[in-house]
């Protein structure tokens, strides 16, 4: 298939499978090594490029971004930052690069967030690895570059992309593609010079019929999905694209999601926040930060900005991952899910959608179209455990939701992730804490409970005994913030 | 023309003292960055000639034992399959570091989950990788093999080269005023450098170059020779930029002999690159330990007895086993001394040299030994260390180059606002802070190298088969040709990476940068001679500053004196019996507050500060940040860093980044480190320069696990220290 964008300024169209991935296209086919292949599943930065939409510029992981994500978007890899920017000078002076090989997607991640004017560098730089320099002269270099004016093409990228919307209205410049296309998979590239800017694409070595869909609407995808209930739905690919570079998974039949933009609302209504499906991690924290600061916090800490900026909530939950750490605490929340098939619209309590390991209350043809949540529950906290601080999975993600009145619990709905197979409720826990004073004592007394709710599993990530201990652990801590014992984990500066 | 020198006694001068240029030393920016930030350094996998072919390797996946048959011939009919490289001469894991020989091969066996079977060489990367998929092997499963050291019945070595006893420390134990008896364990680790191991092979007119990511030419030129049954005239290897070593890049790795013999196979150009997971598993990685460190002090807290005892893991027919206790025999005092050394022939994937091989992990658990040993005598650390360093080493009676062990603690603990504590002290908003010390050592090492020096009327042109893995080999050597030659840094190019250049031991073991430094301070003192002859002066008199040359009352410009046709001298240094009549190391403090959540256990590390000796600083940045570095890696050694083998099969479990945990961003704070700027050692060379590679890591974790026993009196004798480890204890 054909996908068109801009690459580094100019119009570029990429050939090749649904499933193929820009760092393979950049490195492959146009010969631009600049963007490197370290870890090619999201994990170090190394690919870090900058994509920009409609919604401003963002830097992605290339190795995990297929081709179709990029229709009618803006594309800048290190090799169009022009060489004199300043993050880069200030790279150089700040001894930021060593050997060098994370230093463009470094690079990458600071331009992006330079462009927007961000400060936050801890946190632009969380999803970038490197081995060398101990991260310290990379964020001086950061601090140092901040406040150089902006490149004039940031603008001019968001600008052509305007044009291009018009022209697309108007019928000329890009399209996106037919609705529906069958497309052949390219045959082997026997004999493919290899190193050829421009050297024809396709690099599947397996041939046949793939039906790929990019959708512009919830509507269009509705019908569509009722017809190929078999296909995979991508959003984010932060892990759909893990099955086919980890994997090595075909998907003989998908559709892109990120034309919808019907499905990326946010609407707040008689005390409900509806969420679209199509909404990315990163806007959702944006949205949290208010009403949930330890939902936000936790959102911050479980993917980078590279990742955050592509998942979305509704392939968060759509995914149904026992180590997720978006269900637990949308479930203590009271989250509601909206589902929709055909034309057909239903509407479920989040905590009774996922039903086991790997089975979900999703009907053929069925997708996910938003989850809803209170505007606000003031005493709702959620806190994720992991071994290391930042982008690592969770050993326990634990959500409560309590409402105090009088010193008693009046509710509880307490959530974990992490100890069973399904993100679940602690029936048993609430329950212990239910009207009972709310003190240290009903606390002691009730965390036994918790042993009737779970029997986690023991894995390399933690042990059973861990889990379990660590569970109990997070609700005393939620005593202690409730006490007004500050609690963030942030514990860098002294 | 060529200058030599070994290395047999102390330096009698320090002639770049003398020099006028002011650039060695000095924090310059490092030649090549901009093209690093630009994207324009070209790594092992970027330079690729037409009509090229990709390899893929074969995964191994079990069981280990004899392959009986595979299905190679179905294979090679598979769509874009140009060829399935199926030999017996395959490698079974990377070569050791500094090792002139060929890895052991597969012959018929697979000896370990993830070793390469087969390598399948295809018209396109998928096509490659799709096959290497499919192939599979029948295999005949051995018996009895063992996976974990410490599981009975593990074979194990115990080299009596590698035991060494002084004294009685048995008796010294039974009469101390105070002894400490532990047992320690630290994790395997990984390299996991950020450029995935890759190699070009290309044969051109019975000629074979090599682009790919190596850190020791000269002896992966001499492994592929071996391998192969080559001349070294028939093999180029080229390495210009390398994506980090630290290690795994020593040996030439699996994926450079399969894509050199694949290349002669099917007379195409081949890539094989490998991927993360095959980088885990094919490269070498650092053995876990079990270490038993003995203590036995006077009342005075004057050590009077060392044990140190370790256990060590490797693959049958490897050479290599951790050098844990490598720093034991001089660091600190005590008559009555045992060091032991056993080795458990496992099937798991190869272990091998990693940063620091030894001190990593040796200093690193004798350093939680030697504060444990402080609070039993009611001791400031720092007190105790000092009252412990030794006037002579103590197990071979023979002084000390320099030792700036008490230097390096002092600086540090002014500068961190060291005060010692009891644990327990500090509980703020339900974190317990503390803080802990820990002393860093590292042996140094000179080895042959050569480096040849170009002066032209353009200026100086610095060639050497030597590689930058990040270090700054292309900053400092600029710099040492530079101060001699009295030229500016933009008229010095560095050229590094090139098998075709004069030899160089290559980036290891802290060696390069004094070796490769010495060689072209040789090469330049010959072509100052030139220039001194041709003004008529004696050399000592001469001096070289921004391109002229001054005398007495004469002034010319270098371009004057230079010949058209230019001069070129090689200079050459060999480690002599310097190495042996004085003992040589280098010396670093670390300094760690930590808080560690009372509810959960996590640790998070707030503060971290180092102070590091090892000669003349070449390059102030370039060192201060292997500092930095390596005390990062010890935060990641003290905290994260935890390769899981299956104990089933011995496999590889968490072989990704994913979930091999290196440290991230924010678990890191901004660390400092401070060098002694004035320290010089005259035995080390006539620069006066150690390696500083690998000091930063070789104790300083220890000073983050000693700081959370400060803090919430939990004492960690099994690294990483996770939450896990800490709430259990938690009081």
């Amino acid at each position: 298939m054909t996908v068109s964008f801009l690459l580094n300024g100019r119009p570029v169209e990429a050939e090749g499978p649904a499933t193929r991935t820009l760092l393979d296209w950049l490195r492959e086919t146009r010969g631009l090594t600049g963007t490197k292949e370290g870890c090619n599943e999201g994990d170090c930065g190394a690919c870090t490029v900058m994509v920009t939409g409609e919604d401003g510029p963002r830097p992605l992981n290339a190795c995990i971004l297929l081709l179709p994500q990029l229709e009618g978007r803006a594309v800048r890899t290190v090799e169009g930052l022009g060489g004199d920017h300043p993050v880069q000078e200030a790279m150089v002076t700040h001894h930021g690069s060593q050997c060098g090989f994370c230093t463009p997607g470094f690079v990458m991640s600071m331009a992006a967030a330079h462009a927007q004017g961000r400060r936050d560098h801890d946190d632009v730089l969380a999803g970038n690895l490197c081995r060398c320099t101990g991260y310290a002269p990379i964020v001086r270099a950061a601090e140092a570059a901040e406040g150089a004016p902006v490149p004039g093409w940031v603008a001019a990228d968001a600008e052509a992309l305007r044009g291009l919307k018009g022209s697309r209205a108007s019928g000329g410049g890009f399209e996106y593609l037919e609705k529906h296309e069958e497309v052949d998979a390219p045959e082997g590239p026997a004999g493919r010079p290899a190193y050829e800017p421009e050297a024809a694409g396709g690099s599947g070595a397996r041939v046949g019929k793939q039906a790929v869909f990019l959708p512009r609407s919830a509507e269009e995808l509705a019908e569509w999905y009722v017809a190929h209930p078999e296909a995979t739905l991508v959003a984010g690919a932060t892990d759909v694209g893990l099955w086919v570079t980890k994997g090595l998974r075909e998907l003989p039949q998908v559709a892109f999601l990120n034309g919808c933009t019907d499905l990326q609302g946010i609407e707040e209504a008689e005390g409900w926040l509806r969420i679209g499906a199509g909404v990315t991690m990163e806007r959702l924290l944006g949205v949290l930060a208010g009403p949930y600061p330890s939902y936000a916090e936790m959102i911050r800490r479980y993917g980078s900005l590279q990742v955050r900026s592509a998942a979305t909530i509704g392939g968060s939950l759509a995914n149904a991952s026992p180590i997720g750490d978006n269900a637990p605490a949308l479930i203590a929340l009271g989250a509601r899910l909206h589902l929709r098939q055909g034309e057909a619209r239903r509407e479920i309590a989040l905590e009774d959608f996922f039903i086991d390991y790997g089975k979900q209350d999703r009907e053929a043809g069925e997708f996910v179209e938003a989850v809803s949540l209170p505007a606000e529950a003031p005493g709702f906290r959620v806190w994720k455990i992991s071994k290391r601080f930042d982008s690592d999975i969770s050993a326990v993600c634990g959500a409560f939701n309590l409402a105090i009145e009088g010193g008693h619990v009046r509710s509880a709905r307490i959530a974990f992730g992490g100890m069973a197979g399904i993100p679940k409720r602690a029936a048993a826990l609430e329950a212990a804490l239910e009207g009972q004073r709310f003190d240290a004592e009903t606390v002691e007394a009730a965390l036994p409970a918790l042993e009737r709710d779970f029997a986690p599993l023991t894995d390399m990530r933690a042990s059973s005994g861990y889990r379990m201990e660590a569970a109990q652990g997070l609700l005393l801590r939620y005593l202690a913030q409730a006490g007004g014992a500050p609690v963030s984990v942030l514990e860098l500066g002294s | 023309m060529t200058n030599e020198l070994t290395l047999d006694k102390k330096a009698d001068t320090r002639r770049l003292d003398e020099m006028a240029q002011g650039l060695l030393g000095t924090p310059m920016d490092r030649p090549e960055g901009v093209l690093k930030v630009t994207g324009k350094a070209i790594y092992a996998d970027e330079e690729r000639p037409s009509n090229l072919a990709y390899g893929y390797l074969v995964r191994a996946t079990g069981p280990i034992g004899r392959i009986v048959s595979t299905n190679k011939d179905e294979i090679a009919k598979m769509p874009g399959v140009v060829a399935v490289i199926e030999e017996a001469d395959l490698p079974r894991n990377s070569v050791q570091g500094a090792t002139p020989t060929a890895a052991p091969t597969r012959g018929d066996r697979i000896d370990y989950i993830g070793q390469p079977l087969a390598l399948v060489v295809a018209d396109g990367f998928e096509e490659a990788r799709h096959a290497a998929q499919a192939m599979t092997a029948v295999m005949e499963a051995d018996t009895g093999l063992h996976f974990d050291p410490e599981a009975p019945g593990a074979s194990i070595e115990t080299p009596e080269a590698k035991q060494a006893s002084q004294g009685d420390l048995d008796a010294a134990m039974a009469s101390a005023a105070f002894t400490l008896d532990e047992e320690y364990h630290t994790s395997s680790m990984h390299s996991a450098a950020m450029e995935p191991h890759a190699t070009i092979a290309e044969w051109k007119d019975g000629k074979l170059t090599m682009r790919g990511a190596y850190q020791m030419l000269k002896f992966n030129q001499k492994s592929v020779s071996d391998a192969l049954d080559l001349d070294l005239s028939q093999i180029r290897l080229l390495s210009p930029f390398v994506g980090g070593g630290f290690g795994s890049k020593l040996g030439i790795a699996p994926e450079a002999i399969a894509a050199a013999l694949a290349s002669k196979a099917v007379g195409r150009p081949v890539s094989v690159a490998m991927h993360r997971r095959q980088v885990f598993e094919t490269t070498t990685h650092r053995s876990a330990t079990k270490q038993k460190v003995r203590l036995a002090a006077d009342k005075d807290g004057k050590l009077i007895g060392v044990g140190h005892d370790n256990l060590v893991y490797n693959l049958p027919g490897e050479k290599f086993s951790e050098p844990t206790t490598q720093a034991t025999p001089f660091t600190y005092a005590g008559e009555n001394r045992v060091i032991g050394h056993h080795i458990a022939r496992l099937h798991r994937p190869a272990a091998g040299s990693v940063r620091a091989p030894g001190e990593a992990v040796g200093a690193t658990v004798f350093e939680m030994a030697m504060d444990e040993m402080a609070e039993k005598l009611d001791l400031d650390p720092i007190e105790f260390r000092v009252r412990n360093i030794p006037d002579l080493d103590p197990s071979k009676g023979i002084p000390f180059s320099e030792n700036r062990m008490e230097a390096v603690l002092r600086d540090g603990a002014e500068r961190f606002g060291w005060k010692h504590t009891k644990p327990k002290q500090r509980l703020e908003d339900g974190w317990w802070i503390g803080t802990g010390v820990a002393a860093a050592v590292r042996v140094n090492m000179m080895s042959e190298t050569s480096a040849r020096v170009r002066l032209t009327q353009d200026g100086a042109v610095v060639e050497t088969d030597m590689t930058d893995i990040g270090t700054g080999t292309y900053a400092i050597l600029t710099q040492v040709a530079g101060e001699l030659l009295g030229l500016p840094a933009n008229r010095v190019e560095t050229r590094l990476g090139d098998s075709d250049f004069p030899k160089a031991f290559g980036s290891g073991g802290s060696v390069g940068a004094s070796s490769s430094g010495t060689a072209v301070y040789l090469a330049c003192m010959e072509l100052r001679q030139n220039i001194a002859a041709a003004l008529g002066v004696e050399e000592t008199d001469l001096t070289l500053k921004d391109g002229r040359a001054i005398s007495g009352n004469v002034a010319k410009p270098l371009t004057e004196i230079v010949p058209g046709e230019g001069w070129s001298a090689t200079g050459t240094v060999k480690g002599g019996k310097a190495g042996s009549l004085v003992r040589q190391a280098t010396w670093g403090s670390c300094f760690a507050e930590v808080a560690v959540n009372a509810v959960t256990g996590e640790t998070r590390v707030r503060r971290m500060l180092g102070s590091f000796a090892a000669g003349r600083i070449l390059n102030e940045k370039t060192a201060k940040s292997q500092c930095i570095g390596g005390m990062t890696w010890g935060l990641g050694m003290a905290l994260h860093e935890e390769l899981v083998h299956d104990p089933r099969d011995g496999h590889m479990v968490n072989r990704d980044l994913a979930e091999y945990h290196v440290p991230a961003n924010l678990d890191v704070p901004q660390i400092e480190a401070h060098l002694l700027m004035e320290d010089r050692d005259d035995w080390a060379n006539p620069v006066q320069a150690k390696g500083i590679g690998e000091l930063g890591i070789s104790g300083t974790g220890a000073a983050v696990i000693n700081a959370i026993y400060n803090a919430c009196g939990v004492r960690i004798r099994s690294l990483p220290g996770t939450l896990d480890k800490i709430l259990a204890e938690l009081p």
